[in-house]
C-alpha cells in the first residue's frame, strides 16, 4: 500500500503542478474569511476596553491564525467532486480497480495541503506579526495538537465522504453539502471562538461534530484550553471519527449497489 | 474440456426512471407527486462464453448491451439473475476479480488527464501490484502492438482521440486481464485507426488467449474479430451463434450482383430471376430466395452468356441482416 500511495502522490503532484497558481489563489481565498472575522473581533474588543470574555485582541489574533492553519490541514472538499464524478460517470474506472476510491481522495487532499502549507505559513506569520498574536501554547499543547489535527482531518474527511456518498441516491448532493457548510460556519468556531458562543450554541457545537473539526484543534494549538480539557475534547473527536467511520462503511456498502453508472 | 469463462443466467436489470409531462403545471405537480416507471434495460438473458472466445455483442441503441457489460464488469448490481465471470460474482468486486478483468469504454477515459500516460501506467502498476519485470514486458509488448513510443510521454490531454484510445487500451490491459469487455472501442475513430485497433484486438487475443466480449456499431469490427455473435434487442436475447449463420437464419435470401458488358443493365429485364434491388452503370443487384439461388444463378449465366462480364452470389451485408433482425423482432434463435 505504501508504494501505491507513493505512485499516487507522484501523479497527483504532477497534476497539481499544472494548477499551482490556482492552488495559491484558493489558499489565499481560504485565509480571507478568518482575517475578516479577526478584524471584526479586534474592532469589537477595542470598543469594549480590549477584552471580550477570556480573549483580548492578541488572543483573537492567535485563535484565527490557528484556525486558518487547522482549516488548511483538516478540511477537505470531497462531496462536491464526488457528486461530479458520479454524475459524469468518472467514478466507474475507479470502482473497477482493486483500490478503494477513497484512497485517490486521501492523496488529492494530502497534495493540496503539501502544496499550500508553505505559502500559507508565510501569510500567517505576517498576520501574527501585524496583530501581535499571543499564543499560550506549551510543549504539551503542541504534542496534543498533532493527534488532534489528525483526528480533525479524519473527521472532516469521513463526514465529507458520508455526505458525498449520498450522490449514489441523488445527483444533487451540492444542496446537502452547502447546508452542512453553513452549519459548520456557525458551529465549527469560524464565526467566533467556541468559548464565546452563547450557552446553547456552545453546547450544540460540542454535541455536534462541527466544533471538533476546527474550533477544538485551533484552541489546543493556541493553548487556549487546559491540557485536561484538551484531552476531554479529543475524546469527543475520537467519538465522532468512529461514528463517521462506521457510517461511511455502511452508507458506502448500500450506496454502491445503488450506483447506476450514468453515462459510463 | 473447454473452460466456461462467462456464465450468465436470466440476468435482469430494471431501472426506475422519473417521468414528467412538459409544461409548468406538470413541473409543479412533480414537486408533490413523482411518476416513476420501471424500464427493463436487460430482461432476462442467458449465455455462456468459453475461454479465448471473441464474441460480438450486438444490438441497437438502448438494447441493453452496455448495461450487461456493466453488470459483468461489476459496476452494476442486477435486479435478478446470476452471473459468474472466471468463477467470481462480478458485482461483489473482489480484488482478485478486478485484477483479472478490464472494461474499456470507447467514449470514457480512465487516464489522468494532465500527466503523460507513462506516469498513469506506473500508478496502475502499483494499484494492480504488477512485478517490475512483468510490467516492463507488458509495456514493451503493448508499445509494439499499439505503436505507442511517441505517445506515452505526452500529457493525455494533448493526444488526439485515436492516440488517446491507443493509450487507453494500454492502460486497460496493463494488468494482462483474462477477460476484456470492450464497449464501442472504435467509436469516433477514423477508418485507418479502426483497422489498427481491430488488428490489435485480434493479435492480443491470439497472443494472450484472453476472452473478449465486444460491442460495436461498426459491423466491420464484428466481422473482423468475432466468429460468434450474441444479438439482443429490448433487453432480450434474439440470437446467439456463429456470425456466419446469422445471415442464413435471419435473412432468407442471397444477393446476386451481375455486371453486363454492353451497358444494357438499364434495359434488360431481369425480374424473372429475382427482385431487382438496384441498377447502376451496367451493374444489377438482385435479391433471390436462398433455396433457389443456385438454380437462378445458373439460369442467369446461361441466358445472358457473353453479355455477362462478372457475377457474384453473396450473403446480404451484415448491417442489412442486423437491421432485419431488429425491425422484424424475431423470436430467440440459438445456433
Amino acid at each position: 500500500m505504501i508504494s501505491t500511495y507513493r505512485a499516487l502522490l507522484v501523479a497527483q503532484i504532477q497534476s497539481a503542478a499544472q494548477y499551482r497558481v490556482q492552488s495559491i489563489l484558493w489558499m489565499l481565498f481560504s485565509v480571507i474569511r478568518p482575517v475578516i472575522f479577526l478584524a471584526a473581533w479586534v474592532a469589537v474588543a477595542n470598543s469594549q476596553g480590549g477584552q471580550i470574555g477570556a480573549y483580548d485582541v492578541r488572543d483573537f489574533a492567535a485563535y484565527y491564525i490557528a484556525l486558518s492553519l487547522v482549516s488548511n490541514l483538516a478540511t477537505s472538499w470531497n462531496a462536491y467532486e464526488f457528486e461530479f464524478e458520479v454524475r459524469m460517470g468518472r467514478l466507474s474506472p475507479k470502482l473497477l480497480r482493486p483500490l478503494h476510491p477513497i484512497h485517490y481522495s486521501v492523496v488529492e487532499n494530502l497534495v493540496w495541503k503539501l502544496t499550500t502549507i508553505i505559502p500559507l505559513s508565510i501569510v500567517l506569520v505576517f498576520i501574527a506579526l501585524t496583530f501581535d498574536a499571543r499564543f499560550r501554547t506549551t510543549p504539551t499543547h503542541l504534542l496534543l495538537f498533532v493527534p488532534s489535527v489528525l483526528l480533525a482531518g479524519s473527521l472532516a474527511f469521513l463526514s465529507g465522504w458520508v455526505l458525498a456518498t449520498l450522490a449514489f441516491w441523488t445527483t444533487r448532493v451540492h444542496a446537502v453539502s452547502t447546508f452542512w457548510d453553513r452549519a459548520a460556519f456557525i458551529f465549527a468556531g469560524q464565526i467566533a471562538p467556541l468559548a464565546l458562543l452563547p450557552g446553547p450554541l456552545q453546547a450544540i457545537s460540542l454535541a455536534l461534530p462541527f466544533g471538533y473539526i476546527l474550533g477544538v484543534p485551533a484552541e489546543i494549538l493556541r493553548g487556549g484550553v487546559s491540557v485536561t480539557t484538551a484531552l476531554e475534547l479529543m475524546v469527543g473527536q475520537v467519538f465522532w471519527v468512529v461514528v463517521f467511520y462506521v457510517a461511511f462503511q455502511r452508507v458506502w456498502r448500500v450506496g454502491v449497489r445503488q450506483y447506476s453508472a450514468v453515462g459510463a | 474440456m473447454t473452460e466456461v469463462v462467462v456464465d450468465v443466467r436470466e440476468l435482469r436489470k430494471t431501472f426506475q426512471v422519473t417521468e414528467r409531462e412538459e409544461g409548468l403545471a406538470a413541473t409543479l405537480r412533480s414537486f408533490v407527486r413523482r411518476h416513476r416507471k420501471d424500464v427493463n434495460a436487460v430482461a432476462g438473458i442467458t449465455f455462456r462464453i468459453d475461454a479465448g472466445e471473441v464474441v460480438g455483442f450486438l444490438g441497437p441503441n438502448g438494447a441493453g448491451k452496455t448495461t450487461t457489460l456493466k453488470m459483468l464488469s461489476g459496476l452494476l448490481h442486477p435486479s435478478a439473475g446470476e452471473a459468474s465471470v472466471l468463477g467470481y460474482v462480478p458485482w461483489r468486486r473482489e480484488n482478485a476479480y478486478l485484477q483479472r478483468m478490464t472494461l474499456l469504454m470507447g467514449n470514457r477515459t480512465q487516464l489522468v488527464w494532465d500527466i503523460p500516460a507513462a506516469d498513469s501506467l506506473r500508478v496502475l502498476q502499483e494499484i494492480y501490484r504488477i512485478p517490475e519485470a512483468e510490467f516492463q514486458g507488458t509495456v514493451k509488448e503493448l508499445t509494439e502492438l499499439l505503436e505507442l513510443e511517441e505517445l506515452v510521454h505526452k500529457p493525455v490531454r494533448n493526444l488526439s482521440l485515436g492516440e488517446r484510445m491507443k493509450v487507453e487500451f494500454a492502460a486497460g490491459l496493463i494488468h494482462s486481464p483474462r477477460v476484456a469487455f470492450l464497449d464501442e472501442p472504435t467509436i469516433g475513430l477514423d477508418v485507418s485507426m479502426q483497422v489498427r485497433i481491430r488488428r490489435f484486438v485480434a493479435e492480443y487475443n491470439r497472443r494472450t488467449g484472453a476472452t473478449i466480449l465486444l460491442t460495436s456499431h461498426y459491423m466491420d469490427d464484428v466481422v473482423a474479430l468475432c466468429k460468434r455473435v450474441i444479438v439482443i434487442h429490448r433487453g432480450r436475447l434474439l440470437y446467439d451463434g456463429p456470425l456466419a449463420d446469422l445471415a442464413e437464419r435471419m435473412a432468407p435470401y442471397k444477393v446476386i450482383t451481375a455486371t453486363l458488358h454492353d451497358g444494357a443493365a438499364a434495359s434488360t429485364d431481369l425480374d424473372a430471376y429475382g427482385t431487382v434491388v438496384s441498377r447502376e452503370e451496367g451493374r444489377v443487384t438482385l435479391r433471390v430466395d436462398r433455396q433457389v439461388a443456385p438454380e437462378r444463378t445458373a439460369r442467369l449465366v446461361n441466358d445472358l452468356r457473353e453479355r455477362l462480364a462478372d457475377i457474384s452470389v453473396e450473403d446480404p451485408p451484415i448491417e442489412e441482416v442486423i437491421d432485419r433482425v431488429f425491425t422484424s423482432e424475431q423470436t430467440t434463435v440459438s445456433a
